[in-house]
């Protein structure tokens, strides 16, 4: 009996062993993109690419993160990043979490129509409104001095991006909001509160954790975001995002790999930092929802 | 009845002021471009002069007969989804069951494996498109000529059709099995140990287990896995504005890019909604299909949980 129970520990131990040494091994193969990134971001850059090429770093030289840090393009490009995303989520999750509760816990006429459309708009693809997107924003010429209307305006940029993600926002939000005891909100009834007190006191403090991993996600989303920025403000210098400017360092004949790596690393670092410090509320919470059926 | 009414109204009343600014807003920049597209899709957009013609749909004709882009762009999507989504999700379940049955270092292989996906496609293309390099300095051509010596001649591989769907491929395929990993992982935590341990008293072998358990278990989330895995596959659209900029002759080209060099360097406003449209249909057209075939697209309450 007694031997039969060690066997089946060093069995155990065995087979985590083996499941340690599977995993380390595939994700070094996996991590090979990023380590050859962060060696040629520390290369001393000579017109000509090293030989062979390093996946390890070999030496570490950081003048080409001094030289993006000082470069004016990536301090603009820095700054309208941050400008158009922090607008975006925050405006974007105050609107999404109203309609939310309209549409959770309000029964208006008309509600389950308007719904159903919003569902409709996640299932046709994004890109598809762009040109239309394009032509609305330019057709608001009416402000004085812009003859362009809102193409090449952060404003512009920052509308579609908070519209865009309006419609997933308040799905996500209203099925959470209906996980929530509509029982809590009748002591704010009968001490005469409306709607917006039991929002307020009820619904947003409890849906907290809910929105701020959504506000990861659209951070991150529209840190990243290239496609609309690049049609809606493209040739407009001094707006321009850190994905273009990725993209522009990217030149057509003599790249100069050592700064488009540590430009990439350097946009990559906060989205890392914020990744890893709320890992674990994202994946055992609302990262999954909707997805996993219990 | 009049009472009915008159609580109707007053729900209205009391809704505004919640949902208003989000319909405002969804309104005036997601759904009058919706349709705004298909007006524009049938007529002839001239982008200096703002002036819109009604041509029916000439659009369509000219997409459809513009020669063999089109058809590419068509072939690859499809191939894309073909080639990536299995690997993606065989990958995927079986990093998540090994990391399931790991006792120490989840968080470590967790964050490591999600680092592709909240990587921005930018920067992965950027680095694909440097280890793709057409010289000895090239990653992939190093490892193949000068480590393995397989080949004498270093590939360019992102000037030719099938090295260069290969390297969109292996780009999609990296950037996203983290995500279907972390996915799964979450679904097979949710499955009771007690069930594993009623099933090894039963005598139930490894694989019974995997087949009546595991897969049983998660089949949902496979299926959701699934259809935001085909979506994205007709969202393809930086790895080959970046990669391969469709050469050689479009053979590498898909619908968004063709979609965006139709726009915005042909200046076709008309033909490119047009296009955007035909993607629509197709995208709708293949998730019927699926949500038909696995029909578990309800969540409890029986709603489309899309």
């Amino acid at each position: 009996m007694k031997k039969k129970r060690l066997s089946y520990e060093t069995t155990r131990r065995l087979t985590q062993i083996l499941l340690w040494a599977i995993l380390i091994i595939s994700l070094f193969i996996f991590s090979v993109p990023f380590l050859i990134m962060i060696s040629a971001s520390m290369e001393e850059f000579s017109y000509v690419l090293p030989y062979p090429p390093k996946v390890f770093p070999t030496r570490f030289n950081f003048s080409a993160y001094q030289y993006v840090l000082s470069m004016p393009a990536f301090g603009t490009a820095l700054m309208n990043s941050i400008i158009n995303t922090t607008i975006t989520v925050f405006i974007s999750l105050l609107v999404s979490t109203l309609s939310a509760y309209g549409f959770a816990r309000i029964k208006f006429p008309g509600r389950d129509w308007i719904f159903r459309l919003y569902i409709f708009t996640l299932m046709v693809p994004g890109f598809l409104n762009i040109i239309p997107q394009f032509i609305v924003l330019r057709g608001i010429d009416f402000i004085p001095g812009l003859p362009n209307g809102l193409i090449g305006t952060t404003f512009g940029l920052i509308l579609i991006y908070t519209s865009t993600s309006i419609a997933g926002h308040t799905f996500f939000l209203r099925n959470y909001f209906r996980t929530i005891p509509e029982t809590l909100s009748e002591s704010v009834y009968i001490d005469g509160g409306g709607h917006f007190t039991v929002f307020s006191r009820i619904y947003l403090p409890l849906s907290l954790p809910a929105i701020a991993t959504m506000s990861i996600f659209s951070f991150q989303g529209y840190w990243e975001e290239y496609f609309t920025a690049k049609v809606l403000i493209g040739a407009n210098e001094n707006l321009i995002t850190l994905p273009l400017l990725l993209q522009r360092l990217n030149g057509e004949h003599s790249t100069r790999w050592d700064l488009v790596f540590a430009a990439s690393l350097l946009v990559l670092i906060p989205i890392i930092i914020i990744y890893t410090i709320f890992q674990k509320k994202l994946i055992a919470g609302n990262l999954t929802q909707g997805s996993v059926k219990e | 009845m009049n009472k009915i009414k008159n609580k109707k109204l007053k729900n209205l009343l009391l809704a505004l002021p919640f949902v208003l600014p989000g319909l405002l807003l969804v309104s005036i920049f997601v759904l009058y471009p919706m349709f705004f597209t298909i007006y524009i899709s049938l007529s002839e957009y001239k982008i200096v002069s703002r002036e819109i013609n009604f041509i029916g749909f000439a659009n369509y004709i000219a997409i459809f007969s513009s020669g063999s882009e089109f058809w590419y762009a068509v072939r690859n999507n499809f191939l894309y989804a073909i080639v990536t989504i299995p690997v993606i999700i065989f990958g995927g379940l079986f990093f998540a069951y090994l990391l399931d049955n790991l006792k120490h270092g989840k968080t470590f292989f967790k964050v490591g494996f999600y680092l592709p996906v909240i990587t921005s496609w930018v920067i992965v293309a950027l680095v694909f498109r440097y280890m793709f390099g057409n010289a000895n300095t090239g990653f992939f051509n190093y490892l193949l000529v000068d480590v393995l010596h397989l080949t004498d001649e270093y590939i360019p591989w992102l000037f030719r059709e099938w090295s260069g769907n290969a390297a969109i491929w292996l780009m999609g395929i990296w950037k996203n099995l983290g995500w279907a990993l972390i996915i799964f992982l979450a679904a097979l935590q949710t499955i009771s140990k007690e069930l594993y341990e009623a099933a090894s008293v039963d005598g139930a072998s490894f694989w019974q287990k995997f087949k009546f358990i595991v897969m049983a278990s998660i089949k949902p989330t496979i299926f959701f896995v699934m259809v935001n895995m085909v979506i994205g596959s007709f969202n393809v659209f930086l790895q080959v504005l970046m990669l391969t900029g469709g050469n050689p002759n479009d053979t590498t080209t898909v619908l968004q890019f063709l979609l965006y060099s139709l726009a915005f360097s042909d200046r076709e406003f008309g033909q490119a909604s047009a296009l955007g449209l035909v993607i629509a249909v197709l995208v709708l057209i293949v998730t019927i299909i699926l949500n038909k075939y696995f029909k578990l697209n309800k969540d409890n309450e029986g709603n489309d949980a899309v």
